[in-house]
């Protein structure tokens, strides 16, 4: 059996065109699903109820099924349930969204959480007001915490998006495969594509141990 | 404000935790505006407790207490407890555990309050942060953060944060407890300089030495109530409650 | 929404649904199979004293962690035949693909809960003369284990939703059977509903459990 790597370089427009689209993909769903994520945090948090309720069986449903599933849901039944047509950058965006919002919701839930009692009672002993004391005293620290675990949800999350190619988005995966049956040379494109995914996503998980490192330093008192 | 009037009259305090574990059980206790008090007892005796609700950290079930002849907190019977704000702005805590901002660094710990609580303008604020500092010989720790500090620094700055608000009562809770031996008078030297500056006190310690020499009142709590109350030779050197006695007896060492 | 519901007819094809939730159940089960013992294999491997073993322990483990699961299943499927001229039946490679990933990710987990023994547990092994064996059987691993449970047990609930990958190549699980139902019935909101409750019916207790776990362990911690 003969390899042919230099194959893979005759598509590389196109394998930079899928991995684009899927940059593009996760980036966008990082920024949507942390603010959502954020903000659900705040609401299962909350003394409210009716805030409580939704927002936790939402995290709870996003988390408990396969990722492939809510996507299968989002392109096939949501535009169904809409009545309306849905672009496949529109379905991909809600569904990664949702996903990331429900695991970075847990993260920042479980930083807002380690932000200690003492600390509010050194708050109260200095005489913040309560606004002062989330604006400038449990959200900064809050964030910080959260930090490496969010960076961990954010490749979770450039893995995942290799899921939309299953619903044919042209994103790295979908492009890769398609070249990989045209070809009949799996072994050197599905090889190529994976060390892509792998390139970007190493150098991350590295990072975040650094930064993690880092944080717990300035943090431990 | 008279000046017969007590800085803190504290009348009838009760306080439990659930309605189950009862730690104060009629506390009264006024104390004037020179007074150094230190309070000294057993574990569970209520010691920090009675500090954490002169702060107004904790619901109180009955009683009240009065600050500057003004009413400061009040049970309202309902389970509720009223606590005015303004007046818990004139009283300054430092923790055993320091509760610095670990965010924040030295100087960010300091003017926080000052900017946030009486809106002062962030240079004005840290000229002052630097002064304090330099009294406490840690100017050359304004840019460090609190993870970079000893234990004893670390004290130091948490009650430098609190003289920023020029409080009118400093609470001290056991705030040597958490530290190595060697680091405790660095911080008990802190306290004495504004002991020497007539900064009323209420100081909760183990440390009996420190005791006699700051105190110009030492209470002793036990059970939930004030046992003994008097001047340090009184209540250190020769009790007259039983109590007392046993208590100072067993943290002296001294045998019969 | 002009979308009339119908469960009727996606339960009057329960029967595939059911048998499409034994195969996923299946690979689950055999795919922790291989993810808790390779995985600890993994982990004592990759702590090796020499670079020889731990460099290419350690590069397998990161590639499986730095790559998208469903590449990792695409390739297995259409690699492995092509280089060592096998094919074992579709589940069987299935389960081969998700218990290699597994066990890179639990590889992880018991190294971190190995090293988080602290050294003066061995200290007092050594001083209470265990031998080096034993010192791993009688403290080390019972204490990592135990460390690590919780996220060995989140990892094995991960695969289990990982699994549902394996519809891409065509293995007949949960998954493949709802998307063969959907096109079929023409009811793809019932059908992809029911599958999804099905995975998350599997799943939250699980995640209940973890949860309860890690608690109790704060709370005895603290």
């Amino acid at each position: 059996m003969t390899f042919d790597f230099a194959i893979v370089l005759k598509f590389q427009h196109a394998l930079l065109l899928g991995l684009w689209t899927t940059l593009k993909l996760t980036l966008i769903c990082i920024l949507l699903g942390c603010i959502l994520g954020f903000l659900v945090a705040l609401a299962r948090t909350s003394k409210n109820a009716i805030l409580r309720g939704p927002s936790s069986v939402y995290v709870e449903f996003f988390r408990g099924t396969p990722v492939l599933v809510q996507l299968f849901w989002i392109f096939f039944c949501l535009p169904l349930v809409l009545g309306v047509e849905l672009s496949n950058m529109a379905s991909g965006v809600i569904a990664l969204t949702l996903y990331m919002g429900a695991i970075s919701s847990e993260t920042f839930r479980a930083s807002l959480k380690s932000v200690g009692r003492e600390q509010l009672d050194a708050c109260v002993a200095l005489g913040l007001s309560p606004w002062a004391r989330t604006a400038n005293v449990v959200l900064p620290q809050a964030v910080l915490r959260a930090a490496p675990t969010l960076l961990s949800n954010c490749i979770s999350l450039f893995k995942e998006s290799a899921l939309v190619s299953a619903v044919g988005m042209a994103d790295l995966m979908f492009v890769g495969q398609n070249i990989s049956n045209n070809t009949a040379r799996p072994i050197e494109v599905l090889t190529a594509v994976a060390l892509i995914y792998f390139v970007i996503a190493f150098p991350l998980t590295r990072a975040v141990t650094v930064i993690e490192q880092r944080i717990l330093k300035r943090l431990a008192v | 404000m008279s000046d017969t009037a007590p800085l803190v009259k504290i009348e009838g305090l009760h306080k439990s935790y659930g309605g189950v574990v009862k730690v104060l059980q009629g506390l009264d206790i006024e104390m004037k505006a020179g007074d150094r008090v230190v309070v000294i007892g057993p574990s569970g005796g209520g010691k920090s407790t009675l500090l954490r609700v002169l702060m107004g950290l904790e619901q109180i079930d009955r009683g009240s207490v009065g600050f500057g002849g003004k009413p400061y907190i009040c049970a309202n019977g309902n389970g509720k407890t009223t606590i005015d704000a303004k007046v818990r702005r004139s009283i300054g805590m430092v923790f055993q555990h320091y509760t610095l901002f670990p965010h924040l660094d030295v100087i960010g710990n300091l003017i926080l309050a000052p900017m946030k609580v009486r809106g002062e303008k962030k240079a004005e604020a840290e000229a002052r942060a630097m002064a304090l500092l330099t009294r406490f010989g840690l100017a050359q720790k304004a840019k460090a953060y609190p993870a970079q500090l000893s234990g004893g620094q670390k004290q130091r700055v948490a009650i430098a944060r609190a003289l920023m608000l020029d409080p009118k009562l400093m609470l001290f809770d056991e705030v040597t407890s958490a530290l190595d031996p060697e680091l405790v008078a660095e911080v008990e030297q802190v306290i004495l300089q504004l002991a020497q500056q007539q900064m009323p006190m209420v100081i909760v310690t183990h440390d009996m030495w420190f005791a006699k020499n700051i105190a110009s009142r030492v209470i002793f709590c036990a059970g939930g109530v004030v046992v003994e109350d008097g001047p340090p030779e009184q209540v250190l050197g020769s009790p007259k409650e039983e109590r007392t006695r046993e208590f100072i007896e067993r943290v002296f060492h001294i045998k019969h | 929404m002009n979308y009339s519901f119908d469960f009727a007819s996606v339960f009057r094809n329960f029967g595939p649904l059911w048998d499409g939730l034994l195969v996923t159940v299946e690979l689950t089960i055999a795919a922790n199979a291989i993810g808790l013992t390779l995985g600890f294999g993994l982990a004592l491997l990759v702590m090796s004293r020499f670079a020889v073993i731990r460099l290419p322990v350690t590069l397998f483990i990161e590639f499986f962690r730095c790559t998208p699961a469903i590449i990792q299943i695409v390739w297995f499927f259409y690699c492995v035949p092509m280089l060592f001229n096998v094919f074992l039946g579709s589940v069987t490679m299935g389960i081969l693909a998700l218990g290699l990933n597994l066990a890179a990710f639990n590889a992880e987990a018991y190294r971190a809960s190995i090293q988080a023994v602290p050294r003066e547990q061995l200290d007092a092994g050594v001083a209470l003369g265990l031998n080096p064996f034993q010192r791993i059987l009688y403290i080390v691993l019972p204490t990592a284990v135990r460390n690590s449970m919780p996220v060995l047990l989140t990892n094995g609930i991960g695969i289990f939703q990982q699994s549902a990958l394996v519809a891409i190549v065509a293995v007949q699980d949960l998954m493949y059977q709802g998307k063969t139902l959907a096109t079929q019935t023409y009811r793809p909101i019932e059908t992809f509903t029911i599958v999804a409750l099905f995975y998350f019916a599997v799943s939250f207790p699980v995640s209940q459990v973890v949860g309860y776990l890690e608690r109790r362990r704060e709370a005895l911690a603290s």
